[in-house]
């Protein structure tokens, strides 16, 4: 239904689509994809026949060729701009009207057609109101009901849902939906979840360039691998300890040390398939206490941000921690007190309240100077430990812990 | 062909459909009205001289180059500021059927108003004072012209901005300088032609010669030799329609350029 090879378009020195070639089959839908600038709304109006392509080895719309046979394309396709061009001073009802005589229909098919497509759309009752005290969401919808009046094979939406609350979004989502079951549809959006859910392909547009097409979880698959297993976990050993326990799992293929969220330790499992209840089993032999146990893909948004600015995926999936504490070179502090003896706990979050120069280091004024309370954690997995509330807890990173054990005291004094 | 009267039946609907129309409506006609009745007493009751006094005055010219200004403004400037164009011109009609469906309303709205005169002339006929009506209707017909003339100049202004006042305020000078050309002209003239000859003779030859360009090109000239007189001059027609045909050519290529800029 489409057809688009070679095509080049410049704007004096400004190369907007460079050398785009795609092909899009009938009653297929399709959604364009590229961040602001990078080339979707040109291509989408060279198409519909408003700007001329500055060179073009094939650009065909429904069988017409865009060069050569304009009026063809321009009667065979419905067009709606992203800015939703309609005229203010007319009713719905009149604007209907307007395009049906451009569109050649006699005067019987359109008293038959506009009821029937302002029904299509939702906006029936809308038909004698002036298309200029339309709200956004309603405009919108009379744009499409514009486009489809003349039954077009082919629908070119320039951001359909741009401007529009989610309700509305969701709206016309169904709409574009119900649509696509009969005609070739071709949609633009920078918004990824928009078009990961109304178009079955995607193709992703770059400075002019096709950087990807097909489905988005075969784009998935083959661009940033399947999906990962999220863990979120609380056990007495290490972090090293426990990612090399996971990794020892059968179809596990590498294991990322994740943040460290107060006690809890989070990994990234990638390997074969869902290992979700084999992690699972794993966490009850070891006692840990499971926080998340999560199957991830990643999302078209994190491979659209991949492809588009160069970075790895595993980047973008999970931030690196910025805590010594996160990282797996570094010593892992251990969770329970006493489990470790050169090392002081200074696990986030869990402090030891008799260290030497404890609450009386702070500075005066202080707030909870005046008697460290303790109370005692009735998590299991505590035994018993008991937390400060005078201290600051921090809940990210641990504050700076070498590797190598310090005496106690001057660990402390760091950290007050 | 459909497609310019489509257009043009859209514009016109869309005209009457805004105030702005309408207040223009008022105050034209209000102020034409008034100088007509004032003609009327100055001239004590020559209706001729009267009709033809409020139909190619000094109001008529004035109002020749605001009102084309305003009205074409709107045509192009607007819709590409507001994005209408980029419907207009992706829908199956031509860049050309566009551009003379916009022409035929804005030029059949300045006719309309025009034609405010024609009733004045019955009034006056039926009241007993019997008009000339070849120089009635001749004047009227010309006022169309003119008004198509100083449309399709505005249009070209409009494609050439998408700011609107803009569009009007370059189509209002380009109309006012149309109109002042034999006098700036005659300036230019007398400055140039000594630079350019040397003798006496040489001078008198290429000021006629310039003169006689100058002199085709000049649109109250041509208005008042034929039409002011009652006289449908084909050559006159045809000086008012070539000019029409040239602008609204570079308007409809000032259009698609935009095709080409983006």
């Amino acid at each position: 239904m489409i057809e688009v090879a070679n095509l080049t378009r410049r704007y004096g020195a400004l190369l907007a689509v460079d050398d785009l070639s795609f092909e899009i089959g009938r009653g297929e839908v399709v959604g364009f994809l590229g961040p602001n600038g990078a080339g979707k709304t040109t291509t989408i109006r060279i198409l519909a026949g408003y700007l001329a392509a500055t060179k073009a080895g094939r650009l065909v719309v429904a069988g017409h060729d865009v060069q050569r046979d304009s009026m063809g394309v321009r009667r065979s396709i419905g067009y709606l701009p992203e800015s939703v061009p309609l005229y203010p001073e007319l009713r719905v009802e009149e604007m209907m009207r307007f395009q049906g005589r451009l569109h050649r229909m006699d005067r019987q098919a359109m008293r038959v057609r506009i009821p029937e497509v302002l029904e299509r759309v939702g906006v029936q009752d809308r038909g004698k109101q002036l298309v200029g005290t339309l709200s956004r969401g309603l405009k919108q919808r009379v744009g499409l009901a514009v486009a489809l009046l003349p039954d077009p094979e082919v629908l070119i939406l320039d951001e359909p849902t741009s401007g529009l609350d989610p309700i509305q979004r969701g709206e016309v989502r169904d709409l574009i939906h119900s649509l696509a079951d009969d005609r070739t549809v071709l949609l633009s959006s920078h918004i990824l979840a928009e078009v990961e859910s109304v178009a079955p392909r995607v193709i992703i547009l770059h400075e002019g360039q096709k950087v990807a097409d097909g489905k988005p979880a075969e784009l998935a698959a083959s661009l940033g691998g399947g999906g990962h297993v999220a863990v979120e976990v609380m056990g007495a050993a290490s972090a090293e300890d426990m990612s090399s326990l996971i990794g020892s799992l059968p179809g596990v293929e590498s294991v990322a040390t994740g943040e460290r969220v107060g006690i809890h330790q989070s990994f990234e499992v990638r390997g074969e398939g869902d290992l979700r209840e084999d992690i699972g089993a794993l966490a009850m032999t070891q006692s840990w206490a499971l926080r998340e146990l999560s199957w991830q893909r990643p999302t078209l948004e994190q491979l659209f941000t991949r492809l588009v600015t160069g970075r790895g995926l595993d980047e973008l999936a999970m931030p690196v921690a910025s805590g010594p504490g996160a990282a797996p070179s570094s010593k892992p502090e251990a969770g329970p007190a006493g489990l470790s003896a050169d090392a002081p706990v200074l696990a986030s979050g869990l402090e030891l309240s008799q260290g030497p120069t404890g609450p009386s280091a702070l500075p005066l004024g202080t707030p909870g100077n005046a008697g460290s309370k303790i109370i005692y954690s009735l998590n299991p997995f505590d035994r018993g430990a008991s937390r400060d509330l005078s201290k600051p807890v921090s809940v990210d990173a641990p504050p700076e812990a070498p590797a190598e054990g310090l005496p106690d005291g001057a660990s402390e004094e760091t950290e007050s | 062909m459909i497609g310019t009267f489509v257009v043009a039946r859209r514009e016109l609907s869309g005209l009457f459909m805004a105030p702005f129309t309408w207040i223009v409506l008022l105050v034209v006609l209000f102020i034409n009205g008034l100088l007509f009745s004032s003609f009327l007493y100055q001239t004590q009751g020559n209706v001729t001289a009267t009709l033809s006094e409020s139909m190619t005055g000094p109001s008529f010219w004035l109002w020749m180059i605001f009102l084309p200004a305003l009205l074409s403004m709107r045509l192009v400037a607007e819709e590409s500021r507001s994005g209408t164009l980029e419907y207009l011109l992706t829908a199956p009609v031509s860049d050309a059927a566009v551009v003379l469906g916009k022409f035929l309303a804005a030029t059949g709205f300045l006719a309309l108003l025009w034609s405010s005169s024609l009733i004045y002339a019955v009034t006056l006929d039926y009241a007993g004072g019997p008009p000339d009506w070849p120089a009635v209707i001749g004047t009227w017909f010309g006022t169309i012209l003119v008004s198509g003339l100083f449309v399709s100049i505005g249009m070209l202004a409009s494609t050439s901005t998408s700011t609107p006042l803009l569009a009007a305020f370059l189509s209002m000078v380009s109309c006012l300088m149309w109109i002042a050309i034999p006098f700036l002209a005659a300036n230019i003239m007398a400055y140039l032609v000594p630079l350019l000859t040397s003798t006496a003779a040489e001078q008198a030859v290429l000021a006629e010669r310039m003169g006689s360009v100058v002199a085709s090109m000049d649109a109250l000239r041509h208005f008042s030799r034929s039409f002011q007189m009652g006289v449908l001059d084909t050559a006159e027609i045809v000086f008012f329609l070539t000019w029409i045909s040239f602008f609204l050519f570079l308007t409809a290529r000032s259009i698609e350029a935009r095709r080409w800029r983006g």
